[in-house]
């Protein structure tokens, strides 16, 4: 079965010409998310989550690697219908109301006009917006804005959500209406993305998370184990593809990062364990560390090492 | 999941026209219309005198030379062909430099590009549907025009109605310049400063066989010559528009043909650019 996104090396260089300056916003993200998955992208300002993002639904190009959704090819559109994306910083435009909005964003992704008008319906209500479907956006607060545009991503019944900070900007009232929207879907069987800086969000909902830091996948794992008591942190370098697939199957989490193969044990005999092989393999330890237990522990541990 | 066969073209050509009748772009383009209308219908006085012969009177002053009627409309027709070539394409530009860069706005593209289409289609779409508004906004005002001049004149020179063709396919070359600019700065302003530059150019470079005697350098007459074949001649096809309208012979048909040629490139080049563009 195919995933339903699939990257392989991607990555994204800007260039400045004047200033011959680089910038590598994504570097080398190789990531596969399966289908019904919850998934959070997590990451600091500036590590490439949204360039991420962008380069999946074909808002921006690659400058090397390839990505697939539900095994097409990215750039085709065709990959885009199934996808419901609520990018961030977005600007609806002023002058459309709440429900021609939605029917046209839904006209796009080739709904037929009669279940446009059903499911705008449908959907204003489900965001409490119902009152609001013949007003003009201008006059929408920014918490309804955000509201609509999230509704506008599951007018076409995707199956796949793309969500770019989708509670940004929302009351706490308003969040865990979307928490509670967003867990319904998952029961359909919906792939939910969420690309978030908001960790206690990502912990409440997502089932996995990648930690991307300076363009690069830092960490990757289930956010249950991640977070699953105390456990301990193993980093070593110099191990050979054997060994790491075997420590891979073992840990609860892992991830490499400049030639560094980093592993997450929930106990200490574990670690202990995992540590003998790479000593009798002749492996370099750069760390052993108890880690704790909260998504953004994980996610500042990470971060700063 | 089920496909259906939408049209989505219709929805990205009626988001364009609803966005311009929404912000008043195009009230604003049909009421200046129909204030020029009405300043013809009002103001504008032609007299028959001696049956065949006629003068014309604006404000209420008479020119008090009385020439034939079906002359005299011609020229009339004529010179209205000319301030329309001109004014309407100035307000038509003006008002497609803010709907074109609207829809390629940061925050809003991205919800456009990300939804399975291409991105040609969507500049094409957006392009097209400028482009209908600025036509019915013109065989409205020349069209209503030539009514209003038919029924105070009792002549009815078809060939001034030449002026619809003439003026829209000027407009739809220079809409090109707009997708591009538009595409390249996303600047409503930069893209207006450019089309009129082109306008405004023209008619100078228009004058190459004169400069061709006045240039010393041969580089500096190739380079006029070049930019005079390269860029759209907005002014000769406004010279060709006046022939028409005054029922005299085409001399030349190049300046169509160079000009739609420009364009075809231009609006290629924006389609291009656009495919490629990181948002």
């Amino acid at each position: 079965m195919s995933a339903a996104i699939e990257t392989s090396g991607l990555t994204k260089v800007y260039r400045t010409w004047w200033k011959r300056r680089e910038v590598r916003a994504v570097e080398d993200v190789s990531l596969r998310i399966e289908p019904g998955a919850t998934f959070g992208l997590l990451g600091p300002n500036g590590a490439g989550k949204t360039t991420f993002v962008k380069m999946l639904l074909a808002v921006a190009h690659p400058t090397a690697g390839s990505a697939r959704i539900f095994g097409l090819d990215c750039r085709c559109p065709e990959a885009r219908r199934p996808v419901g994306y609520l990018p961030e910083n977005h600007r609806l435009p002023s002058y459309m109301t709440g429900r021609g909005m939605l029917d046209f964003y839904a006209a796009l992704s080739g709904m037929e006009a009669r279940r446009r008008r059903k499911r705008a319906g449908e959907l204003l209500a489900l965001m409490g917006l119902e009152k609001w479907g013949g007003t003009r956006l201008s006059k929408y607060s920014k918490g309804m804005l955000q509201r609509l545009a999230l509704a506008q991503a599951l007018m076409h019944q995707p199956r796949m959500l793309v969500l770019d900070e989708p509670s940004d900007g929302v009351d706490p009232v308003g969040r865990r209406q979307i928490r509670e929207i967003l867990r319904e879907l998952e029961a359909q069987g919906v792939t939910i993305f969420i690309n978030s800086h908001l960790l206690a969000e990502v912990e409440l909902f997502c089932r996995e998370v990648a930690i991307l830091h300076r363009g690069r996948v830092a960490l990757l794992g289930k956010v249950r184990e991640l977070t699953a008591g105390k456990g301990y942190k193993l980093t070593a370098a110099g191990v050979p593809d054997r060994l790491g697939e075997e420590l891979r199957r073992r840990a609860v989490a892992a991830a490499s990062r400049d030639a560094l193969l980093e592993l997450q044990f929930p106990t200490r005999e574990e670690a202990n364990q995992a540590l003998d092989l790479l000593r009798r393999e002749g492996c370099e330890i750069e760390s052993l560390v108890p880690t704790t237990s909260t998504l953004e522990e994980v996610f500042m541990r990470t971060v700063n090492a | 999941m089920r496909r259906f066969k939408t049209p989505v073209t219709a929805a990205l050509l009626w988001d364009t026209v609803h966005e311009a009748f929404l912000r008043w772009v195009f009230w604003g383009l049909f009421g200046l219309s129909t204030t020029l209308m009405l300043f013809f219908l009002f103001l504008l006085r032609i007299d028959l005198v001696e049956g065949a012969r006629a003068t014309v009177s604006l404000f209420g002053q008479s020119t008090g030379r009385a020439v034939e009627v079906a002359k005299l409309v011609r020229q009339v027709h004529a010179g209205v062909a000319a301030f329309f070539y001109m004014f309407a394409m100035f307000l038509a530009v003006f008002a497609s430099a803010t709907l074109m860069p609207a829809a390629l706005e940061r925050g809003r593209v991205e919800l456009l590009v990300a939804k399975p289409l291409r991105r040609w289609h969507l500049l094409l779409a957006r392009y097209g549907a400028n482009l209908l508004v600025v036509t019915l906004n013109t065989c409205y005002l020349i069209g209503g025009v030539w009514l209003i001049f038919g029924w105070k004149a009792g002549v009815w020179h078809a060939s001034f109605l030449y002026a619809i063709p003439a003026t829209t396919f000027m407009f739809a070359v220079l809409l090109t310049v707009v997708a591009l600019v538009s595409v390249l700065s996303e600047s409503a302003a930069l893209a207006t400063m450019v089309t009129f530059a082109l306008m405004v150019t023209s008619p100078i470079l228009a004058q190459h066989q004169l400069m061709m005697k006045l240039l010393s350098s041969e580089w500096s007459r190739n380079l006029w010559k070049g930019l005079y074949y390269a860029l759209p001649k907005f002014y000769d096809v406004g010279s060709l528009n006046m022939d028409l309208v005054m029922g005299r012979a085409v001399s030349e048909w190049a300046p169509v043909w160079s000009s739609a040629a420009f364009g075809v490139v231009v609006l290629a080049a924006a389609a291009l650019l656009f495919q490629r563009k990181d948002y």
